[in-house]
């Protein structure tokens, strides 16, 4: 099973001292930045679109494509922004390259630099993440004293200075127009798009954003060549993508594979199975504005379309495996808890909208749905993805019609037969006492905090249905197994 | 580090570092993975340890500390690089699996169980 | 008096900070993660004292506060206890280590206990979905932790 991945992004990580400036530059580091600044800035820009790189942030647009645009713009002042606010919950490929590697990430937004005509950097970075905020800025300072990075860089005239700015605690930060206004000190929501932030953004000026794992892999394209880089990954997607595997998988990890790779060799064959045996069934991709994967696309090549056409995204790169034990509503009510609180409340429908498929999918899960909800739920969801503003509220309801499309008996089972397959909404599941397997013990009537359980030491003991609470506590103290959830 | 003034210095201290890299393949090279995620499973400590004993080993040796190889399932790891051999990673190590990558690894190139496949 | 004496402290050292940052209204962000790192949290008289600093309305400040989680208006407990419900803690049962602090200390969700010495909140993904459920005390971190061990890990704090 050797040799599924390929290391590109992660090429450094766990190999050098990131606090050691000369480990990386014996592994080629800031290589790139004498190749690129001994040539013309088209040359940098041309390479990059060769090379087939599209954004790893989310949207997957042509890198080359957007420094192409930003180094068209006019200006006398321009910036260069790197996206660390890694907001998908569940995943942390960001802060693994961050805390590994900081120099690739500086070296890039220094190419990236010199490419679009931008002499300021800035990393906005998550303030959970404070080991890699110790590690950049130890970076920052080595680079700098050694002249790769600050005034007149190695002799050439170019100056490039970069610096940190902290989110703190909001996903819509990561959209990279709130991301800006966030960076200016406002409240971080979203503007409407054009203008891009190529033509007015950080400061009203032109500004290319670009993603952790986006920029960590310049410096390699640079050095190996656009060639080599096409010839990894799919016909729309070149390169490498980086996952963190989470969830019920039993090799929890960060792995790198080429674009392309299935579903089921991520899953089975690197992520080594599904914990404790148990059965696949979905793996979430593209954090709460994705969607999930189920049995079906177990050997679809993955990449940025074929993800899209099977109702998912791409994403950042967080892909949390599920089993048998997760309850498909419950999952989608959990992301819309999450998308509702962290709409910025600037849209009605994104901002009141979520909140309804929530109420709806908090009465399926504690069930009192109906049929007649499951058809709200999916023309709701429509109506949020094609009237809110920015990607947040666009995507919020993906899980939501994803779990429909792929689990609709699941749903069905909720509503109709009041039945939680997984076991996980209390107020679907009843525990029961097999009277053969009872010896008496009385250890759960004990536990039980509402008196719920009757029975004398030695005989048979009852749940009474009507007082019990479903907490679970006679559940975990049965040592005879002899209490089961129905 | 000092001021890099251009290329020409640029380029003659890369190949310095590249000499430098190809002179500490000769020695024991231990990696030891320390991101967010392997110091919340105790690997500050294993560094320490490493640090502490194989300066009395007979051995020459490099020590790195550094970001993680993604294996979060089995952190803390530590990666050994024999000269001569392949990498070699080691999950799940506290100070006692440290002892025996010493003892039974490192001084006497056997291997001991939960060594990693990479794949 | 003393009431006095604790707003020109507060003053001063919000002076210090925004100095640092050159009085710039666009560092607010930066300014108000320093405050809390100083005050613990960011009261009413540390906004306003910022606010003046700095020349923008106190409500501009209170709506940026408000906008992000990270920031917070109360107290924290001696020993503030953070749940990761990000996806990978979600999906490895965290929502049953939450219910069991609650139940332990007797506190809700964002909640600090009479005594002052423990107080509980959620956060999304500290990056260490590997040991997913992940629960942080200040800045201690536990990987995998199971319901039955809450009791145990609260004990180690008494
Ligand atoms: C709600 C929302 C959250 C986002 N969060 C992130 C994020 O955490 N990190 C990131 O790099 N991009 C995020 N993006 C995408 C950014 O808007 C932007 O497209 C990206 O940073 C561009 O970089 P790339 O082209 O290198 O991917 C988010 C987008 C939306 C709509
Ligand atoms: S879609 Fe939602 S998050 Fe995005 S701007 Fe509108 S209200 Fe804010
Ligand atoms: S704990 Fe189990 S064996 Fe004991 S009385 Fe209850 S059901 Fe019966
Ligand atoms: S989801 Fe809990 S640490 Fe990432």
């Amino acid at each position: 099973m050797k040799s599924k991945q390929i290391k590109i992004a992660l090429r450094n990580c766990g190999h050098i001292d990131p606090e050691d400036l000369s480990d990386y530059i014996a592994r080629d580091g800031y290589k790139a930045l004498s190749t690129t600044l001994s040539g013309s800035r088209e040359t940098v820009v041309q390479t990059i679109i060769k090379s087939g790189l599209r954004g790893r942030g989310g949207g997957g647009f042509p890198t080359g494509k957007k420094w192409e645009l930003a180094a068209a713009v006019k200006g006398d002042k321009k910036y260069v922004i790197c996206n660390a606010d890694e907001g998908d919950p569940g995943a942390f490929m960001d802060r693994s390259v961050l805390e590994g590697d900081p120099h690739s990430v500086l070296e890039a937004m220094a190419v990236c630099g010199y490419a679009i005509g931008a002499d300021e950097g800035y990393i906005y970075i998550r303030a959970e993440y404070p080991l890699a905020i110790k590690r950049l800025k130890i970076a920052m300072a080595q680079a700098k004293e050694a002249g790769l990075l600050g005034q007149n860089i190695l002799g050439t005239g170019f100056n490039f200075e970069i610096g940190l700015k902290y989110g703190a605690g909001a996903f819509v930060c990561g959209e990279e127009t709130a991301l800006i206004k966030s960076m200016e000190g406002n409240r971080g929501e979203p503007i409407m798009k054009p203008p891009y932030p190529a033509q007015k953004g950080f400061m009203g000026k032109p500004t290319n954003v670009n993603n952790v794992e986006t920029f960590a892999n310049i410096p390699a394209i640079i050095n190996k060549g656009a060639d080599w880089f096409a010839s990894i990954g799919t016909e729309g997607s070149k390169g490498t993508k980086v996952f963190a595997l989470a969830g019920k998988v039993k090799n929890v990890g960060l792995v790198e594979v080429p674009m392309g790779t299935t579903l089921r060799e991520l899953i089975f064959d690197i992520g080594g199975g599904i914990v404790g045996g148990k059965k696949f069934k979905a793996a979430q991709t593209g954090g709460p504005s994705g969607g999930c994967l189920t049995e079906k696309h177990l050997d679809t090549p993955i990449d940025y379309e074929s993800l899209k056409a099977a109702g998912s995204m791409m994403g950042s790169g967080g892909l949390i495996v599920m089993d048998e034990d997760n309850c498909m509503p419950a999952v989608a009510q959990f992301y819309l808890d999450f998308t509702v609180e962290e709409s910025c409340g600037k849209c009605v429908p994104c901002r009141e909208g979520n909140k309804v498929l929530y109420q709806i999918l908090n009465k399926i899960t504690h069930g009192n749905g109906t049929l007649e909800d499951l058809k709200k739920l999916k023309d709701l969801s429509e109506i949020i993805k094609s009237t809110s503003l920015c990607g947040l509220g666009q995507t919020a309801p993906n899980p939501v019609l994803s779990t429909l499309n792929n689990f609709y008996d699941e749903y069905y089972e909720h509503v109709v037969e009041k039945k939680c397959r997984a076991k996980v909404c209390r107020a679907l599941i009843k525990y029961i006492i097999i009277p053969d397997k009872c010896v008496g013990c009385g250890a759960c009537k004990r536990a039980c905090p509402a008196e719920a359980i009757s029975g004398e030491i030695k005989q048979k003991h009852l749940i009474d249905q009507d007082k019990c609470i479903k907490c679970g506590a006679c559940y975990q103290k049965c040592k005879f197994n002899a209490i089961i959830i129905e | 580090m000092k001021q890099l003034k251009n290329f020409g210095e640029f380029e003659s201290l890369r190949q310095e570092l590249k000499v430098k890299e190809a002179e500490n393949e000769k020695k024991v090279r231990i990696y030891i993975a320390m991101a967010t995620c392997s110091i919340a499973s105790g690997s500050a400590k294993v560094l320490e340890y490493f640090k502490e004993e194989m300066p009395k080993q007979p051995v020459e040796f490099v020590i790195k500390p550094t970001g993680c190889l993604g294996l979060c399932h089995s952190e803390p790891t530590v990666e050994v690089v024999l000269p001569g051999s392949g990498p070699v990673v080691f999950g799940k190590v506290d100070t006692k699996r440290a002892k025996l990558i010493i003892d039974e690894y490192i001084k006497n190139g056997k291997l001991i169980d939960g060594v990693i496949e990479e794949n | 008096m003393a009431c006095a004496i604790k707003e020109k402290e507060i003053k001063e050292k919000v002076a210090e900070i925004c100095k640092e940052f050159n009085n710039d209204p666009k560092e607010l962000i930066a300014i108000l993660h320093k405050s809390q790192n100083h005050f613990g949290f960011l009261p009413k008289e540390v906004q306003t004292a910022i606010a003046e600093t700095i020349h923008i309305p106190a409500s501009k400040v209170y709506g940026v506060i408000t906008f992000y989680s990270y920031f917070t208006m109360e107290p924290k407990g001696k020993y503030p206890i953070s749940i990761c419900m990000g996806t990978a803690c979600y999906v490895k049962g965290a929502e049953k280590v939450l219910k069991e602090f609650e139940k332990q200390l007797e506190i809700k969700n964002g909640q600090t206990t009479p005594d002052g010495k423990f107080s509980m909140n959620t956060l999304r993904c500290i990056g260490a979905c590997g040991l997913a459920p992940v629960i942080m005390i200040g800045e201690k971190v536990y990987g995998s932790v199971k319901p039955e061990e809450v009791a145990k890990i609260i004990k180690e704090y008494e």
